[in-house]
């Protein structure tokens, strides 16, 4: 079996959601068969400024082969275009447009795809909403799987994504709530798909007591680990633990784990350890008493997974669907969506050590059954030998003309989203 | 293959966010979320209050204080390029035309009428820009008006609610002065049993009928055994008229409270008046033996009876006009007991006294002013108190 990984992004010091996952997708099922990752030469996602050599080399016996962007990023041209398409009535042509502004715009890297799909059994795309991930599943045809890590934002309204998604083989979805969402915004029941997610590399014996000394930190304390940023909820997190050490009666601190783009509040029982190798950041986890995660949109915490698989509790933005549904389905963490419920969880985990122990138990049991990493390989090879067994029907419909693209026909995207269901899907699902 | 299944049943994540919310409704009331309150913010004040309360009117008078505006009338005029050579008459417009290209030559009129054309069209444009003004201004004057309107509103509710308070505070604060005086009266009670002892001792011939009741002391003093036993009595009961709880405590009081009733009954207006001023002058002892519950009066016929109801219950009966009717048997038992420490003590008041200051209360030895105010506000039955007869 040969498949390709195709994703944005590619390498060691890479720790976006989605090409941390590609890479470890990629390295696993290397152990079953033969895998080539396709990407840019990019490490930056805003800019996609060429920053590595094209080619091909070898990271952690996988063989990555890199090709140039076309042109970077133009912030302003990116923020008019998704201005355009997301809030205003637009054409088929207005979304392409974005599409191209969003980028990595890497022709050589579709022109590949399309050329050499037939040298792989599958090609797995990672990020539907990125321009490899649209036109090169147009490429590679029959053979193009999945993996689309979406999230609840205003791009799965967009209407060129809904033909993609109905026409790829298969769908590694990551949570039930985002299958449940692609399906409502693109009718693709028939579209082979499973919920598989990602596992992680936690350590088996992590040591929490090494961590504390290190930092030399004493008492009990939350951990928040991910880059400090507005859009990852940090900005209510800040505001809400602050009304939390108002009251006297709360013991814990918090402990910022991640590059900060977002100032962080002065306060002696608030402290950012800046940016901190894996080893670290798993002392540091399986050494707090939970684990904060106040991200609104996630299409899945692989920070929230990698604390259950320590044992630890999770205390989640229930704004986020994702997340909700994660803690109801495993039992293993609590979840906030007002200042008053944020205190009254973080107070029921802090002060019942029963609640918390039993949290964190299911959250291990939780890991440990769905997203342990021989599960998440059965997944995706049991996945690949159904689609052998399965003709090959569908195909991707062709770009509609000149005049139909300049159509202004199609509904502001933020509408469309906020016309998809919402909330967490039920535990049988 | 299921994707997920459910698993640990010691922990329901669902039930536990229930709890906590349910807590924090408790803690802090209703918790709106974000959008929520939003939607309250949004919400018209006019939904919650009721203006017609205040003054419903007052958006229509500012409404009409406005003046209804009417557009001014600018001169204008309109000026197109042939609007120099028009005429009604068809001649004479035939006539310029055919003259225009010498017009012409002799000066050039574009200018001017480019002028006169450009002045039209500034003109018009003052007009509508100023007739959009003025329409934004009384849009903003509405706003305000409305913002006033709000206030007053607001303030008035604000006002209502002041009010209210204030009450309440009021309310609270003459049931806490109320309390405080009753509770004194009842320590000065404790003060006064052991000089009433004493003074018992002195006088060696008492009258008979004080001597009887006085005989009844020892009795009480020692404690409940020689007590009769607890006639249940339905405390839900109205409170009998004056004359009636003579019969009453007769029927079901021991025959010693039936001869003192008899002997009170036998007394003349003169003899009570005179003991009763004795009795005030050595600070109201009767009231005192009725609030103790002396076995031989009325008063103690009813206490078994009432001998369980809690203060609380004496406080609402208090608070519902009937002043005095079950005031006798609220709270006996502290009474009891520091009513018991004279007889086990020695017969000085000091360790009386000691005894309620160790209460907390420190009163002199003489009765207090607010004493007999107690007495009058919360009187006991007619019927109880032989003095009252």
């Amino acid at each position: 079996m040969k498949v390709a990984i195709v994703v944005q992004r590619y390498g060691p010091a890479i720790n976006g959601g989605a090409e941390l996952h590609a890479r470890y997708v990629a390295e696993h099922l290397a152990r079953h068969g033969e895998v080539e990752v396709l990407t840019t030469c990019a490490t930056d996602y805003v800019t996609w400024r060429n920053e590595l050599t094209p080619g091909v080399e070898t990271i952690n016996g996988v063989q990555v082969r890199r090709f140039k962007v076309k042109h970077e990023r133009d912030p302003l041209v990116f923020s008019k275009r998704s201005a355009r398409v997301f809030q205003h009535r637009h054409s088929l042509g207005d979304e392409l447009d974005w599409l191209d502004a969003e980028g990595p715009t890497s022709t050589a890297l579709i022109d590949y795809v399309a050329k050499h799909a037939a040298n792989y059994d599958y090609c797995v795309f990672f990020s539907y909403r990125y321009y490899h991930a649209y036109y090169g599943a147009r490429g590679a045809g029959g053979r193009a799987v999945l993996v689309p890590t979406a999230e609840r934002d205003a791009s799965i309204g967009l209407s060129i994504f809904q033909p993609l998604f109905r026409s790829v083989r298969a769908i590694m979805y990551n949570s039930p709530e985002e299958r449940a969402m692609i399906h409502a915004v693109s009718g693709n029941e028939q579209v082979p798909g499973v919920v598989v997610g990602i596992g992680s590399d936690v350590p088996n014996n992590p040591q929490p007591a090494r961590f504390r000394q290190k930092h030399k930190i004493r008492g009990p304390f939350a951990v928040y680990v991910g880059r400090i940023d507005q859009n990852k909820g940090c900005a209510e997190l800040f505001e809400y633990f602050r009304a939390y050490l108002a009251d006297p009666a709360g013991k814990l601190s918090l402990i910022l784990v991640g590059n900060s783009i977002l100032p962080v509040p002065d306060h002696p029982r608030i402290r950012h350890l800046g940016f901190l190798d894996d080893a670290d950041k798993f002392d540091a986890m399986a050494a707090a008493d939970v684990l904060i995660m106040p991200s609104y949109y996630e299409s899945l915490s692989m920070v929230a997974l990698e604390a259950w698989a320590l044992g630890r509790p999770v205390l989640a933005n229930g704004k986020c669907d994702v997340l909700k549904g994660q803690c109801l389905r495993s039992n293993a963490g609590l979840y906030y969506e007002t200042l008053g419920e944020f205190i009254g969880t973080l107070e029921a985990i802090e002060q019942n050590r029963w609640l918390a122990g039993t949290l964190g138990r299911n959250g291990r049991q939780f890991f440990r059954e769905q997203y342990d990493w021989p599960v998440i390989e059965r997944k995706y090879l049991e996945m690949f030998e159904r689609l052998k067994k399965e003709p090959t029907a569908r195909t991707a419909d062709p770009l509609p003309g000149w005049f139909d693209r300049r159509r202004q026909n199609l509904p502001p995207a933020e509408e469309v989203l906020a016309a998809l269901p919402k909330g967490p899907v039920g535990r049988r699902a | 293959m299921p994707d997920f299944n459910v698993r640990s049943d010691s922990v329901n994540v669902e039930a536990i966010m229930e709890q906590i919310r349910e807590r924090i409704r408790e803690k802090r009331g209703v918790d709106y979320t974000e959008q929520q309150i939003r939607d309250l913010a949004a919400v018209k004040l006019e939904k919650f209050l009721d203006p017609k309360g205040v003054r419903s009117d007052l958006l229509d008078q500012f409404r009409k204080a406005q003046p209804a505006y009417e557009p001014p009338e600018l001169p204008n005029f309109a000026f197109e390029d042939a609007t120099l050579f028009e005429s009604h008459r068809a001649p004479i417009r035939w006539l310029r035309k055919l003259l225009l290209p010498l017009l012409k030559l002799l000066f050039n009129p574009n200018p001017l009428i480019q002028a006169l054309h450009i002045q039209s069209r500034l003109n018009t444009m003052n007009a509508e820009r100023e007739a959009r003004r003025e329409a934004s201004r009384r849009a903003l004057d509405q706003l305000y008006y409305e913002l006033i309107h709000n206030m007053v509103i607001e303030t008035t509710r604000l006002g209502i609610e002041v009010k209210n308070l204030k009450m309440r505070l009021e309310s609270v604060s003459s049931r806490l002065e109320f309390n405080e005086r009753r509770a004194r009266a009842l320590e000065s009670v404790v003060v006064y049993k052991a000089p009433e002892r004493e003074e018992r001792e002195e006088r060696p011939a008492p009258r008979p009928q004080q001597s009887h009741r006085q005989s009844q002391q020892p009795s009480l003093s020692h404690g409940s055994p020689s007590r009769p036993a607890p006639v249940p009595m339905p405390s839900a009961a109205p409170p009998p008229p004056a004359p009636a709880p003579v019969p009453a405590a007769a029927a079901t009081a021991p025959p010693e409270a039936d001869a003192s009733a008899q002997g009170a009954q036998a007394e003349g207006p003169g003899q009570r008046s005179r003991r009763r001023r004795r009795r005030r002058g050595r600070r109201g002892g009767a009231s005192a033996t009725a609030i103790m519950g002396a076995p031989g009066t009325a008063a103690d016929a009813s206490q078994p009876a009432d001998a369980s109801t809690p203060l609380d219950a004496a406080d609402r009966d208090d608070e519902g006009g009937d002043e005095g009717t079950e005031f006798e048997p609220a709270k006996p038992a502290p009474i009891e007991s520091l009513q018991r420490r004279p007889a086990e003590l020695p017969p000085a008041t000091e360790p009386v006294e000691r005894v309620a200051e160790s209460a907390g209360v420190i009163h002199p030895p003489s009765p207090p002013a607010e004493a007999p105010a107690a007495e009058s506000t919360h009187e006991p039955p007619a019927g109880s108190d032989p003095d009252a007869q």
